[in-house]
Formats: structure tokens, sequence, C-alpha cells
């Protein structure tokens, strides 16, 4: 990691308000729809219904904006910049795990004003550990996103990384049951739905809510696709840093 | 000075698709020298620049600098670069992107160093986008200049811009010379390279073609011209001086090509009643040109052999 790149991205990401704002409403607004038009006292199997629509929203939230970091890269490449970057002593994973933290700091504002709007307008109660288990996993979530915007934005150019990611995001969280859970689709969608990592990663952080604590199973697959996704990102990395 | 050598190219090739863009160039550049790399575009400048820095792998050969890989030098912070375009990023800000750059460095010198070496040191909180050509060069060059680099490289570095800020950059760039870095610079640009350069190495068709400093390329080709008044002058005893290459005159006065200008002019001042004597050299220019031609001349025969 790099710090003074961390911060010099954090500054140009501040300036850019529109990403930001986005980046918080579209969950919120999702949320707002589908969430708190839902009865208080709805529940499943002992867990609020608004818990549950709060929780895939968050994931929602933060999954799309670890995935806008590839309009980032993609601006770098088109610019020449990474030819810059290697006339310089900055290590290629350097590069890398700047983006992905970056990601992951992109993640926080939706989450936390999804988190806070469940609190305070869906009267969501949940134990101080539950919150926790919830915003850790929602946000760590981010992670496979992370490593699927880094491949987004090797693979695109800067005038088409904005509609690939957003229809990208968009398919990936409908077909993963992050805006209306499978449960409630015919059958063949839960079997389409499982090959998204947003399924899994949407089944971890609501399993925080039940009785049971986190699916481990689920948890497992979520490692499994960062994994798989991030040497991918880390491949396309390398063949793009190759290239003359 | 030292006699440590900078960078050291020896056999390197390189072929983009049917294009050999360079053809075996052998390239020694010792600590402490400005070298101008010139030729005309295509000549292969550029990827030899880029294979020096380790961004093209050559196809054959090997590229030292400082003794290591290119890879290396750089990861120390022993190379500082300007590119020709691009390599910037156009949303952030001057002060933004140098202080970042600085961040990747080892040793940066001073932000403030750097922009007031470059002369920019007034755009700081100004957006890339919004700076015309010249100024961005300038950022260029103190980008290159951060890391406080053993070697500079620089490729065609003034293109765009116009003359006066030319002018400036060179003194920018003057004064680090002046600080014994050493600097290989690509240019088309004649005079830059007869005017900033200790050596002027000259490509063509992917080769070096001429290899010297400004003067002994000049004079490799056509030596120099004496002009002098020479009233009632034996024409035919000039040009059998050795030497000679030919005699021209216009009324009394006499033009004389000559390979060796010196003993031409010992022999004008002690034998004849020559005055006003000028010796010029043909220009940079008109030697590039007769060597290329020259190359060229040579590339047709050995085509026609080969038909």
């Amino acid at each position: 990691m790099n710090r003074d790149y961390l911060i010099f991205d954090i500054r140009r990401t501040l300036r850019n308000r529109r990403v930001l704002i986005f980046s918080i409403l579209m969950p919120l607004v999702l949320f707002l729809i589908f969430g708190l038009t839902i009865p208080q006292d709805a529940n499943e199997a002992g867990i609020s219904a608004i818990a549950y629509v709060m929780v895939s929203m968050a994931m929602f939230g933060s999954m799309s904006a670890a995935m806008s970091s590839g309009g980032v890269i993609a601006a770098e490449r088109d610019g020449g910049w990474n030819r810059t970057l290697r006339l310089t002593p900055l290590k290629p994973q350097a590069y890398v795990v700047n983006k992905v933290i970056l990601s992951l700091l992109l993640a926080v504002p939706p989450l936390l004003v999804v988190f806070v709007t469940g609190m305070v307008f869906g009267h969501v109660h949940l134990s101080a550990t539950q919150w926790l288990t919830v915003a850790l996993v929602s946000w760590l979530g981010a992670l496979p996103f992370a490593a699927i915007g880094l491949v987004i934005g090797y693979i695109a150019k800067p005038d088409s990384v904005q509609p690939i990611t957003g229809l990208s995001t968009m398919l990936i969280a409908a077909f993963g049951g992050l805006w209306l859970p499978v449960d409630q689709m015919p059958s063949i969608m839960k079997h389409i739905a499982q090959v998204t990592p947003a399924y899994w990663t949407g089944q971890t952080s609501r399993s925080a809510l039940t009785a049971s604590g986190v699916d481990t199973h689920a948890l497992l697959v979520v490692i499994g696709w960062t994994v798989v996704l991030g040497l991918i990102g880390l491949r396309r990395y390398r063949a793009d840093t190759a290239r003359a | 000075m030292t006699t440590t050598t900078a960078v050291s190219l020896r056999g390197v090739t390189k072929k983009y698709a049917d294009v050999q863009a360079v053809a075996g160039v052998d390239l020694t550049i010792r600590a402490g020298e400005v070298v101008a790399l010139l030729g005309p575009n295509g000549a292969g400048k550029s990827t030899t620049i880029e294979m020096l820095l380790g961004l093209v792998k050559p196809d054959q050969g090997t590229v030292q600098v400082y003794g290591g890989t290119p890879t290396d030098a750089i990861a120390q912070g022993q190379v500082g670069v300007m590119l020709q375009s691009g390599g910037i990023i156009e949303d952030a800000k001057v002060g933004e992107l140098l202080n970042l750059v600085a961040g990747l460095h080892n040793d940066p010198m001073p932000v403030e160093e750097a922009l007031e070496r470059a002369g920019i040191a007034d755009l700081t909180k100004r957006t890339m986008k919004g700076l015309s050509g010249g100024q961005k060069q300038r950022v260029r060059f103190a980008m290159a200049i951060i890391p406080q680099p053993d070697l500079i490289v620089l490729d065609e570095p003034t293109t765009g811009m116009d003359v006066e800020s030319r002018r400036d950059f060179w003194a920018s760039m003057h004064a680090e010379t002046a600080r014994g870095r050493t600097v290989l610079f690509a240019t088309h640009y004649l005079e830059e390279a007869d005017s900033y350069a200790d050596r002027v190495v000259l490509m063509r068709n992917g080769k070096v073609v001429a290899d010297g400093t400004a003067a002994q390329i000049k004079a490799s080709v056509s030596g120099r011209t004496i002009r002098a008044t020479i009233p009632g002058a034996d024409l035919a005893a000039l040009a059998s001086l050795p030497g000679v290459r030919n005699v021209e005159t216009r009324g009394d006065v006499v033009l004389l090509q000559c390979a060796d200008s010196d003993s031409t002019l010992r022999h004008l001042l002690g034998n004849t009643k020559a005055h006003d004597i000028e010796v010029t050299s043909a220009d940079l220019e008109d030697a590039v040109l007769a060597i290329t031609d020259q190359n060229k001349a040579d590339q047709n025969k050995a085509q026609e052999t080969l038909a």
C-alpha cells in the first residue's frame, strides 16, 4: 500500500461528488421503497422483514460502490498514467492493494446511510453484536466486488466503463437476490442466484440476523469468490502492465 | 567526472508485426554525458527509449542501466523520465499530482523545489486539464526531476511548445545538466541537439548511423568551407592542395571546401595574399541530410544487389 496514493485517490473521489452521491442514493431509495413500506411487525422465522431488506440493500450499496473503483482504473489506464507508474518504484501489487482499499472506503458511506435509516426510520432493533457482525460482513463482503471492479477497470475503456459497471451491478444484484428475496421468485431463480457472488454475500450478512449466527457455508463461498476474482484481477493487471 | 557507465545497449532489436523498429543498436552513455538521440519520425528513437526504460522488452540484445536492469534502476529512483504525451491525471491538481509522484519515490526532492525548478510554482492549485501544452510539459519535467535521478530521459520534450517555452524549458534543463546529471533526450529539432547535447546519436531505420559531437558529425560529412579574398589566386594550385575538394570563385572571393581546413588555412596564410578569411562548418541539418541520404543510397544499392 502507498499512503500518498491513497490520500490522492480519496481527495479525487471526494471532489467527484456525483459518483459519491449516486452510490448512496441508489441503495437508499431502494430501501425506502422496498423496506420502509413493509409493516413493522412483519417477520419471517423471527427475523424482521425490514431488517432483512435493510441488510440486502446495504450489501447492494457496498457492492456497487466497491465496483465503481473500476472507473478510476480505466481512466488512469487511458491517460497513460499506468505507464508513468511503471517508471516509479511503486510495486504493481501495491497499486492493486491501494485500489482494493479505495473500494472498501467507497463502500462505507452507503452502508452507514442505509443502516442509520433502518435504525431511525425503520425501527430496526438488533443487539450490538448483531449490528457489528452485519456491518462487518456487509463491508468486507465488498471484497469480491472490488475484484470485479478491478477486472472491469482493466477491460473497459473510460467511456464504456460506466455503462458496463452499471449494467453488471444491476444484473448481479437482481439475480443475486439483493433487490428481491429469491424465495419469492420461481425456483429457477434460486438456481441462477447461486452462481452469483451477490447471493452468497447477501446470505452471509443476513445470516447474522438469525439466532444461529453467520452461515459458515455461505461465508466460505464468499471467500472462494474473493480469491478467484482477486486472482483474475491480478492476472488482468499483469497482462496490462506487460504490454507496451 | 567519473567514468561510470550509465546506459549500455548491446545488439538490441525490436520488431512490431513486420516493421523492424530497432535493427541492432549498440549505445553506451557515460555518467555526466548529455546525449541527443536525433532522427526523423519512425527512426526508432521512441522504441529505443522504451527498451532502455524497460517498458518494452527487446527481441534480442541486452539493456543495462547503471549495471543492472532498467527496472532495478527505476526501483532505486536512479531514473527520471519525461514522456512525450499523456502520463498524467487530467482531473488532478498540479500540487496533488506532484505530491503523489514524490510519495512514490524513496528519496524525493521537496515538491516546492521541483515546482520552483520547473518554473510552475504559481500553478499548484490549477487542474491539469486547464493547462496549456507548454505548462503540462513543465509539470512532466517537474515529475522527472522529483526523484533526484542520476539519469534523466526525455522523449521529445519540447514537442508542441512555442519558441519561447522551448527556450525557457532548455534553460531549466541546463540547470539540471550543470548539476552533473546524465541526460538522454530524443528530438527531431536539429538545433536542440546542436545547442544542448555534448553528443549526438543519429538514428535512421532502427540503426545508429552517426555518433559523435555535433561538430564531429558536421565535419564528418562536408568538412568546412573557407571563404577568403585572394587577389589573383592560382585556382589550379589551390585545388591541388591536400584535402581540398572543391574550389569556386566569385570575383576575388574564393570558396574552398576542405576536409582539413586547418592545413589549408596554414597554406593560405603562409603562401598567398589571402585576407578577410572566414571558416564555416556545414550546419547540422546538411550533415544529417547527407548522412541519411548516404544511408538510403547504401540501402537501395543493397536491395538492388539482392534483387
